[in-house]
């Protein structure tokens, strides 16, 4: 609390660290504080004077050892710490301090504030979840001792209610609820070793080992966040019975087994079959994630992946079935907190967690859950599809695509991390992540010195400087940081992307010097009359162009995002779309052309060398040829034909939205900050902050924009209203030309159909009396809204 | 697992202006005053923190009009430590408004913080929100506050077009970043021009 704005008249101190939060567990001594603490807090620990070391909040392995008692035993332990009533003392103290004065303690800081809990207030005292009259929440022990749960001959009914309240904890904790406030609210959890009757048993043990596996591959693939996942829980509890995660698909099907041959003799055997395809379905998630896990000792991606592929899709045929079938299970009460009526205890560690404010626990309904795991294992299906994905240029598109379809599911997420960089592994063995970026620039736009069976590859100086750059792209981490960028959620993507975006500019620039001396040794080599290597090394733009490539994926990427993550007041909204229209786009647009043309200029060459030059055989490692084959396929020649006219569509909508935004604001439309604190030169400066390191594209100021805008808004607001409607015509137009449109592109042909009328509408003079701001509505495409008249 | 360290803002919930995105952006202003048509505008006054019994009228308001509940500590940590931070709206001797704030060196700047702003359910739309606010960032200026920073709840319609208005630009999503699950958006307004952004720890 030493504020630099702390005033002198500052009379008051803050008190008694967090003493509200300690007391409710442990009873710690209060220092001195003003009345308006919690007058509750009578009996303290006083055979010691109070100092910070020995106040319950600092100490660990007090904490630990409070957590680590089942909870509602210890007030009951009162003698135990011989507690002496400070009352008077307390009141005496009290009396010198002036109303609102605080006795502060040094460490005391806002942190500790915030962290305080005021007991008896509904919104921080969890305890006041409590009714006076309720029984603590019942341990696994002594819901056995009551009788309140059963360990043997349950019916199919209380079988199901437990499996399907367990799967709805599983997804509640998949959302990022503690584990111990989902999961382990199931009594049964807590020792299935000790259960009898072997169905719930052998589930049970399966969830704990599912839980344990799902964990190591979400820190494995490490793309989580604390909003997203909480890693930790009671390991006490876990630890408790030895996981023995391969012993467990082997379990579960024992168990059908014995359900199966048991529903031979039964005339209605339809709840018995539903327990049945609950074991059989775990037995099936189960291994699928288990063996993604096994996966890194496996010997080839492709066998291992094919039989993750395989559980799952049974997985996915059992989930209709057991979705049908809910309703034979037991049902939660209706009010209750309670998943299900038997095996559960929600607040049993209510006691044991952070010492916060408590944070609401919603358990997903059955229904939900379900199709929440059926969504997951359809996303884990298509994840199996990156292996196919073995250079960048194509893994990225799939990671992009994949990202935007399932950014929100965190195991989703892991999951493809996980296939994806084992896979990568297994096919490009030892250096995996260098061949991989080698061949992946081989495949984007074949340079002549990575095709293994063109002499000049053989080149050692040639070697010795492709393997300094690839050795900088690895140590720099940039593009593989790309791809691990796309697994996080949504929301961090775009602060690790401003950031990545600052790396480009080491690589462009080591990229750029590696293009220069091939054109160097060009020269080198003609004079030392090697037609061959000098033709192979001459004009190379092959790295700069494929590092730029990226980078400008990377700005863009970051650019749109902002409207997803809705960052953009409406006022930002021109210069937002002004960029990418004036000039990413384009970047991209020529970055892909020019590459196309390098492609085709080599197919040509050598065309013509093998018409007059009997091909001498290079060396290289056998595996490394492959990639050479696609090219004689004469398709490869524009191969990323439908890539540029996407961008030719995104240009256009681009130049839509940045004119239609400008004849708005004209026409007195768009409301915009009127503050004397508003700055709009500070705002764009912010806004494109993160480009301003690069070379290449070099900043755009201000000014410059300023120019470019003052110029665009020059014509009467009916022209440009005009204008705008002719750039989504035009959108409309490359989009409608497309062969076999995918969702994505005739969501964008809605929109500048829309935009068009509304557009035009507007250019010929409609509610000109009314100055409306328009709505702005995204529910389509996350880029770009549909312009709403009201 | 790491504490919410800053305060949380929210303004004005949802269903002080219905359909505001929808308002004829000329007549704004006479919207804004002219509430509900035949009542007559309430005067409103302006004054800083003075003494302990104002810190129970500001309790209750923010406790009211805010999801996210403050310990008594909180209060005292903001508006002990920068009394000159924290404005009230009056209508009588009804506290109907409330901004608390700190302005602090952070990473090397000088940043403000707008740590809660509520105005009463009955009393909006009249600007005080605007009032209070402007009277807080104009001190943080004297202050020479580099930035002023908050967060607020994404569905929280007003009170961004509050922060909008006022020059504020949305830099970053916070997801499930109060209680209630739901994301923050936080807000940040550059007095000075951009020196080379430090990393921002949540």
């Amino acid at each position: 609390m030493k504020g630099v704005g702390e005033p002198t008249d500052f009379q008051a101190a803050a008190a008694a660290t967090a003493t509200a939060a300690a007391a409710a567990t442990a009873g710690c001594a209060a220092a001195k504080a003003h009345g308006e603490t919690p007058a509750d807090v009578e009996n303290c620990e006083t055979d010691q004077d109070w100092n910070v070391g020995n106040c319950g909040f600092m100490d660990t392995d007090w904490q630990q050892k409070i957590r680590s008692n089942s909870a509602a035993e210890d007030i009951t332990q009162f003698p135990l710490y011989a507690w002496v009533n400070v009352t008077k003392d307390f009141h005496n103290a009290c009396s010198e301090l002036v109303p609102g004065e605080l006795a502060q303690d040094m460490l005391f800081g806002l942190f500790e504030a915030m962290s305080a809990i005021e007991i008896m207030d509904p919104k921080m005292d969890v305890g006041m979840g409590f009714d006076k009259y309720d029984l603590p929440p019942p341990s696994f022990e002594a819901a056995v001792t009551m009788g309140a749960i059963k360990l043997d001959d349950l019916t199919s009914a209380e079988l199901i209610g437990i499996f399907d309240a367990l799967f709805a904890c599983v997804v509640s904790w998949l959302e990022g609820n503690s584990m111990d406030q989902v999961l382990f609210t199931c009594l049964y959890l807590h020792a299935p070793s000790k259960i009898k009757d072997k169905a719930l048993r052998v589930f049970c043990t399966s969830v704990r080992n599912l839980i344990v596996i799902i964990k190591n591959i979400i820190v494995t693939a490490g793309v989580n966040e604390e909003e997203d996942f909480q890693l930790y829980g009671n390991s006490a509890l876990l630890a408790a019975e030895k996981a023995q995660p391969s012993a467990i698909t082997g379990l579960l099907k024992e168990v059908e087994d014995e359900l199966v041959r048991k529903c031979k003799q039964l005339t209605a055997p339809e709840d018995l079959m539903a327990v049945v395809h609950r074991l059989r379905f775990m037995r099936h998630l189960y291994q699928a994630i288990y063996q993604v896990e096994l996966l890194s000792v496996a010997e080839s991606a492709e066998e291992g992946v094919n039989e993750i592929y395989k559980s799952l899709n049974v997985a996915a045929e059992l989930l209709p079935l057991i979705r049908r079938t809910i309703d034979r299970g037991t049902q939660p009460v209706e009010g209750s907190d309670t998943p299900n009526p038997m095996g559960f205890s929600p607040r049993i560690h209510d006691r044991s967690q952070p010492p916060t404010f408590p944070r609401s626990i919603k358990i997903r309904e059955r229904p939900a859950s379900f199709q929440f795991l059926e969504e997951m294992v359809g996303r884990f299906k298509y994840a199996c599809k990156v292996i196919r994905h073995r250079d960048y240029y194509s893994a990225l598109n799939f990671f992009i695509e994949y990202s935007r379809k399932s950014g929100q599911c965190i195991l989703s997420r892991s999951f493809l991390q996980n296939l994806f960089t084992t896979g990568i592994r297994l096919v490009h063995g030892k250096q995996s992540m260098k061949q991989f970026l080698k061949y992946s620039v081989q495949i984007f736009n074949s340079p002549p010195v990575l095709n293994p069976k063109h002499p000049v590859a053989n080149d050692p100086k040639v070697q010795q400087h492709l393997d300094t750059f690839f050795r900088y792209c690895i140590n720099m981490n940039t593009f593989t940081q790309f791809i691990r960028i796309c697994g996080f959620n949504r929301a961090r993507q775009r602060d690790k992307l401003a950031r990545l975006i600052e790396n480009f500019d080491t690589i462009q620039v080591d990229a750029a010097r590696l293009d220069s001396l091939m054109n160097l040794m060009a020269n080198e080599r003609a004079l030392e009359g090697n037609e061959l290597h000098a033709t192979a090394l001459k004009h190379s733009t092959h790295f700069s162009t494929w590092v730029l490539y990226n980078c400008f994926r990377a700005m863009l990427i970051f650019l749109m995002s902002g409207f997803e993550l809705e960052l953009y007041a409406v006022h930002e909204f021109l210069y937002i779309y002004w960029y990418p229209y004036e000039f990413l786009v384009g970047f991209l647009v020529s970055a892909l052309t020019r590459t196309e043309n390098i492609l085709l200029a080599q197919e040509e060459y050598a065309e013509h060398q093998s018409k007059i030059q009997v091909n001498g055989g290079g060396g290289g490692a056998g595996k490394n040829r492959k990639p050479a084959k696609p090219k004689k396929n004469k398709k490869q020649q524009r191969p990323y034909r439908q890539e540029i006219v996407y961008y030719h569509a995104l240009l256009s909508l681009c130049g839509g939205m940045y004119k239609a935004m400008g004849a708005l604001t004209k026409d007195g439309r768009i409301r915009l900050p009127t503050s004397k604190f508003d700055n709009e030169e500070i705002r764009y400066n912010r806004r494109f902050s993160p480009f301003v390191p690069l070379t290449s594209p070099p900043p755009v100021s201000y000014a410059e924009f300023k120019n470019i805008r003052d110029h665009m808004m020059r014509p009467s607001v009916e022209e440009l209203y005009a204008f705008a409607a002719k750039h989504f015509d035009q959108a409309r137009n490359v989009l409608e030309s497309m062969q076999n449109p995918e969702q994505e592109m005739l969501d964008l042909l809605q929109i500048a159909r829309t935009n068009f009328v509304v557009m035009n509408v507007l250019a010929q003079g409609h509610q000109k009396g009314l100055k409306r701001q328009p709505e702005f509505d995204f529910s389509r495409h996350s880029y770009f809204p549909i312009i709403k008249l009201k | 697992m790491t504490e919410r360290i800053e305060a949380k803002i929210s303004v004005e919930d949802e269903k002080a202006s219905i359909d505001s995105e929808s308002e004829i952006i000329e007549s704004s202003k006479n919207d804004e005053l002219m509430k509900e048509g035949t009542q007559s505008i309430p005067q409103i006054d302006y004054s800083d923190f003075r003494e302990e019994s104002q810190l129970l009228s500001v309790k209750g308001l923010i406790d009211r009009e805010l999801s996210e509940p403050y310990s008594i500590y909180t209060y005292r940590y903001f508006i002990y430590t920068w009394p000159h931070l924290c404005f009230f709206a009056r209508h009588g001797d009804k506290y109907v408004g409330v901004i608390v704030c700190k302005l602090e060196p952070h990473g090397g700047l000088k940043r403000g913080y707008i740590a809660m702003l509520a105005v009463d359910g009955a009393y909006r739309r009249l600007k005080i929100g605007t009032t209070l606010t402007e009277k807080a960032i104009d001190t943080m200026v004297l202050g020479e506050a580099d930035e002023i920073v908050l967060e607020t709840e994404l569905t929280n319609r007003p009170a961004l077009r509050l922060y909008d208005s006022l020059g504020f630009i949305r830099e970053k999503r916070l997801k499930r970043y109060y209680l209630n699950g739901a994301d923050a958006l936080r807000l940040k307004l550059f007095l000075k021009e951009p020196i080379y952004e430090e990393e921002d720890v949540d």
